[in-house]
């Protein structure tokens, strides 16, 4: 299996080697970094063109790019999301050091003729992707008024919400635990606050988000369904900034500025929720003493060492607490650390190094007389990724790395007083080392025909120390076998093809085939409607298998009325394996042999989703229409038949329009509707211990009613004075009161106890908000 | 635990805001399946078979009893011996009294339809502490029922409670293991985190008699239990709401528990 492995490696490079410069010319390389000349901050994906040559590349997540090109002169053309153009013209008989600065263009010219978002790109291989600013989200109304880019994203086609008001979100079939979330490279193993309801990440301090729903880049692994990648902004390395905002729940402040003009910059960034000041009116003493908050911290320096290196350290801190007087009490929260450094080999090699650190923990705390003890659980990974961007020439671009992590999970560890009739028990902690090596190219084979191909090898290997156990068919432990500290307990090797083509059909429509094969080593184990801070991520063991997905997809790609619309047009088809689920009855919280309590099987998703997206204009925006399946069959389930996964839904709409009526004013509504969640409701009842229980017969078998809701908002911009400027963003969240379900639950009537009946719970139904943001 | 969070968490929704309402929903019928509920103590005349079905959704709730069954109850590998209807689908035999450390075999047979199940009484525990104390909880005086008892050396032990209020029985499913306190002194509060506003017949008045049943049941019993409380009582919590798991073999629902008992009663001071 290896010395294969090591083969197809082998036979990957020299297919690169051999790729000749067919026309033995001489060359030259135009290479450099394109950032905003306000703000210095670097740009990603700008667009670095070639006039009149169907030659091009898109900068870099560190704003670098490279071109190669034959002697002669030449015209580029670089173009970014929201900022003016810039034309160069170049004489290239040596290799070119560019570094672009683009201007803003000023938002009072009358006509708005900015780019509000990118085109799609019709030749890049990239598909199953969005890609979305912040600036792009920033006139979308949402609950309370508070800007949240995970909820954004779940208006596009093949994201799904989580539930009402939620952060979580399901792409393409795929469960919550699936996605990658990362910030600033870092994994983000909580990124909800509060039940859900909000996201970990404050906007204020977010350049750039890209999801990518299938196939995704090499570099990428660790989760089946998608990769959300957040990238932090740098700062602003010419002018100081200050900005923030006070909204219905909490007030944010952002800090930023050069550390030394041009050279090195420093950004914070904090948010803290304040519902809890309402709780200290209260007369009750008790809930003076609640307490009920979350808040968030980012923070970044960067540093260039010269023309070639730059430094980076980005952080995040968050933490929920929620707890009633002193008698219970619950916190939790992540925290993420990466450092990186930028090197520029030469004009064709970039190199990026970056040591990553991140936790999540969350700690339960009950204090009473007698019952007093703490519950404490954490994940902690160590990671180390190193990074090459070789543009070897304009045919071929290379990228290769290598990726190591030591995790450490502590499942649960409860500790108590020496009054309390608890004791303290350890859960086993439970180590493991996640290696990864890859290696990919983008060939432009034609000027109509593209093709990234690469393979991604990853190895999971379970280490001691720990007890380790056999199961019988029944799911009993019948046999233990200890390992000691830093042994191998298992090892999963296993290889992650990724292959992309894009074949462009006319000036303006592509097709796009891709196959992405994505393994998941760690587990969140859930069984609650709500997103839990207690959800327990769980590695794989030897008895947790690595799950596995195969997800095949096809997309057609037309860029409309000039440019002015585009349309996408995208089916997938997906296989899991090693699908994880309770068994009936599971008490995940005690249990050392967690794989005593789950059960195993395959799942599939299949589906077709519509994007048409106005992107420049007065008037922006987007309808997405998703129609899908998705399903599980896992042995000791719905009597072993496939049955829908929760989040199976047929139809799922989002209509999201903005329209900018003058300088102060623009206006935003979106729209959306969605097939109910497949639920387990019950087909009988019958009396147990003289009470009414409820029987049922199949999983996920019935349908909550179908959800929509309206949401409008209005952006006022205030006076605009030099320096100083300000706005009032107005917001109704479910602004026709669409009392849309939350939860059903089964009872005893309520008017006739000898009956029962179906209650259904309702949230947030006209939810108007205000917040007013400034910056200066 | 987990039901802490979640009151914890769910008071932050609600709080925030949300609206109830009843909805019809057209649930499917399906096929009638019997329930059987087993029960053998430590005490004299306890040994009782309950046998009903299950009923459709929207139909009342008036669960009749099965006739004519044949049910017995053996003493490990010892002689079947027979219970006796003594009403409409309640089965006795006021001779088997259980042993601790035992394990019953029950056998019901319905129509020719067969089903068994086995039970062992776990070493009997003995609370010896029993007093209402007040909490606040969530701003309110709560009268809440404490019970200490020594939890022997060694995980296993599982324990069930059942409350009393004035002779009304408290619908609350209290039950507790010692993986967490494994051969501790336990002082355990039973508390129930309702949701719901209207069963004030669980709460405790000044006044009032407040009567406790302790049972050491064994680990398929308070399985069952756990399962039944934690994913069949209809409420929300569970995003996979399913059938307990039983200790019957044959495909009927319900449980069989062999278990000792112990009763106090006391008036709320």
């Amino acid at each position: 299996m290896l010395s294969k492995l090591a083969l197809a490696f082998t036979i990957l490079f020299l297919l690169f080697m051999v790729i000749p410069n067919l026309h033995a010319q001489e060359k030259y390389t135009v290479s450099g970094s394109v950032t905003s000349k306000r703000t210095g901050e670097s740009l990603i994906g700008a667009s670095v063109r070639v006039v009149d040559r169907n030659i091009g590349a898109i900068s870099n997540e560190y704003g670098f790019f490279s071109i190669t090109l034959s002697r002669g002169s030449y015209t580029i053309e670089i173009t970014a999301v929201g900022l003016g153009k810039k034309t160069i013209e170049v004489e290239l008989d040596k290799n070119i050091k560019l570094n672009v600065q683009l201007e803003e263009v000023d938002a009072s010219l009358e006509e708005v003729t900015v780019i509000a978002s990118k085109g799609r790109s019709l030749t890049s291989t990239q598909m199953g992707m969005e890609k979305l600013t912040i600036a792009e989200t920033k006139n979308i109304p949402v609950l309370f008024g508070e800007r949240d880019i995970l909820k954004t994203i779940q208006l596009l086609p093949g994201i799904k919400s989580a539930g009402e008001g939620n952060s979580g979100f399901y792409v393409r079939g795929g469960a919550a635990d699936q996605n990658l979330i990362l910030l600033d490279e870092a994994p983000v193993y909580n990124a909800s606050h509060l039940l859900g309801f909000f996201s970990t990440f404050n906007s204020d301090a977010i350049k750039d988000i890209t999801v990518y729903k299938g196939g995704m880049p090499a570099q990428y692994a660790g989760r089946l369904s998608s990769v959300l990648d957040i990238k932090m902004n740098d700062g602003n390395n010419q002018d100081f900034n200050v900005s923030g905002g006070l909204g219905l729940i909490s007030a944010k402040l952002n800090v930023e500025g050069p550390i030394q003009k041009d050279k090195s910059s420093f950004l914070i960034s904090g948010r803290r929720t304040y519902v809890d000041a309402f709780l200290k009116l209260s007369n009750d003493t008790a809930a003076k003493n609640s307490r009920l908050y979350f808040y968030d911290l980012n923070a970044k320096v960067n540093y260039k060492l010269g023309d070639k290196d730059r430094l980076y350290l980005s952080g995040y801190f968050g933490r929920d607490k929620l707890g009633y007087d002193n008698q219970f009490g619950i916190d939790w929260g992540n925290g993420t650390g990466t450092l990186r450094w930028n090197h520029i080999f030469n004009s064709k090699l970039f190199s990026n190094t970056s040591l990553i650190f991140s936790n999540y923990d969350y700690e339960v705390s009950v204090r009473s007389d007698a019952i007093d003890f703490n519950i404490f659980s954490q994940i902690k990974d160590y990671n180390i990724k190193q990074e090459f961007q070789w543009f070897l020439n304009n045919r071929n671009s290379i990228r290769f790395g290598i990726n190591s992590i030591y995790h450490t999970i502590r499942p649960g560890e409860v500790s108590s007083s020496e009054n309390s009739s608890f004791g303290s028990l350890l859960l086993q902690r439970r180590y493991s080392w996640e290696n990864g090596i890859y290696i990919t190219n983008n060939w432009k084979a034609t000027d109509r025909f593209n093709l990234t191909y690469g393979l991604r090898l990853t190895s999971f290997s379970i280490l001691g120390n720990g007890d380790f156990y056999t199961l019988d068919d029944k799911g009993n432990a019948i046999d233990t076998t200890s390992y000691g500290k830093g042994t191998f307990v298992k090892t999963y090797v296993n290889p992650e093809p990724r292959i992309a083509a894009s074949y462009q059909l006319n000036n303006s429509s592509s097709l796009k085939l891709s196959y992405v094969r994505n393994v998941q080593n760690l587990h969140l184990i859930s069984n609650s409607t709500t997103s839990s801070p207690s959800d327990k991520w769980v590695a794989s063991s030897n008895i947790i298998k690595p799950e596995l997905s195969d997800q095949v997809s096809i997309g057609y790609y037309k860029n409309l009325f000039d440019n002015k619309y585009e349309l996408t047009v995208e089916t997938y088809y997906k296989d899991l394996q090693n699908q994880i689920d309770y068994r009936d009855g599971a008490d995940v919280f005690t249990n050392d042999a967690i794989e005593t309590q789950l059960l195993f099987g395959k799942g599939r998703a299949y589906g077709l989703e519509w994007l048409l997206k106005k992107t420049s204009g007065k008037f922006t925006g987007w309808l997405s229409y998703t129609l899908s399946k998705t399903e599980r069959k896992i042995n000791g389930i719905n009597n072993n038949e496939w049955y829908n996964a929760r989040q199976d839904r047929t139809h799922d709409v989002a209509i999201v329009a903005s329209y900018a009526l003058n300088k102060k004013w623009t206006f935003s509504a979106n729209w959306i509707y969605y097939t109910g969640d497949a639920v387990t409701f019950p087909s009988g009842k019958y009396r147990v211990d003289e009470q009414v229980v409820y029987y049922y017969t199949e999983r996920n078998g019935y349908r909550y009613p179908s959800y929509h809701r309206l949401d409008l908002g209005a952006t006022l911009q205030l006076k605009k004075k030099k320096k100083f400027s300000s706005e009032l963003v107005f917001s109704i969240f479910n602004a026709y009161g669409r009392e849309n379900t939350y939860t059903i639950a089964f009872q005893d009537s309520e008017t006739d106890p000898n009956k029962t009946e179906a209650v259904q719970t309702a949230l947030f139904k006209f939810v108007p908000s205000v917040s007013y943001n400034f910056k200066f | 635990m987990q039901n802490c969070i979640y009151a914890l968490l769910a008071l932050t929704v609600f709080t925030m805001s949300s609206c109830e309402k009843v909805i019809d929903i057209n649930l499917n019928n399906a096929s009638k399946k019997y329930v059987i509920e087993g029960m053998l103590s430590d005490q004299s005349g306890s040994c009782k078979v309950l046998i009903t079905t299950t009923r459709n959704f929207d139909e009342d709730n008036s669960f009749v009893g099965i006739s004519g069954a044949q049910v017995t109850i053996a003493d490990g590998t010892g002689p079947e011996l027979s219970l006796v209807e003594s009403s409409n689908g309640i089965y006795e035999n006021k001779s088997i009294t259980g042993i601790v450390g035992h394990t019953y075999n029950l056998k019901v047979i319905i129509n020719g339809e067969q089903f068994t199940a086995s039970s062992t009484i776990p070493e009997k525990v003995l609370f010896d502490t029993l007093f209402v104390n007040d909490e606040v909880i969530f701003g309110e005086l709560i009268k809440l029922v404490n019970l200490r008892y020594p939890d022997p050396v060694g995980r296993g032990n599982s324990y069930r409670f059942i409350q009393y209020i004035n002779g009304e029985k408290d619908k609350t499913i209290f039950i507790r293991n010692d993986d967490l306190n494994d051969g501790r002194i336990i002082e355990t509060v039973l508390f129930s985190l309702n949701d719901d506003d209207d069963e004030e017949e669980s709460k405790i008045s000044k006044g009032d008699e407040v009567r406790i049943e302790m049972l050491c049941v064994d680990a398929a019993v308070y399985k069952y239990w756990f399962s039944l409380d934690q994913s069949a009582l209809g409420t929300n919590e569970s995003a996979s709401p399913a059938n307990p798991v039983t200790n019957i073999t044959g495909g009927a629902l319900g449980y069989f528990s062999a278990h000792t008992y112990q009763t106090d009663s006391l008036i709320s001071p």
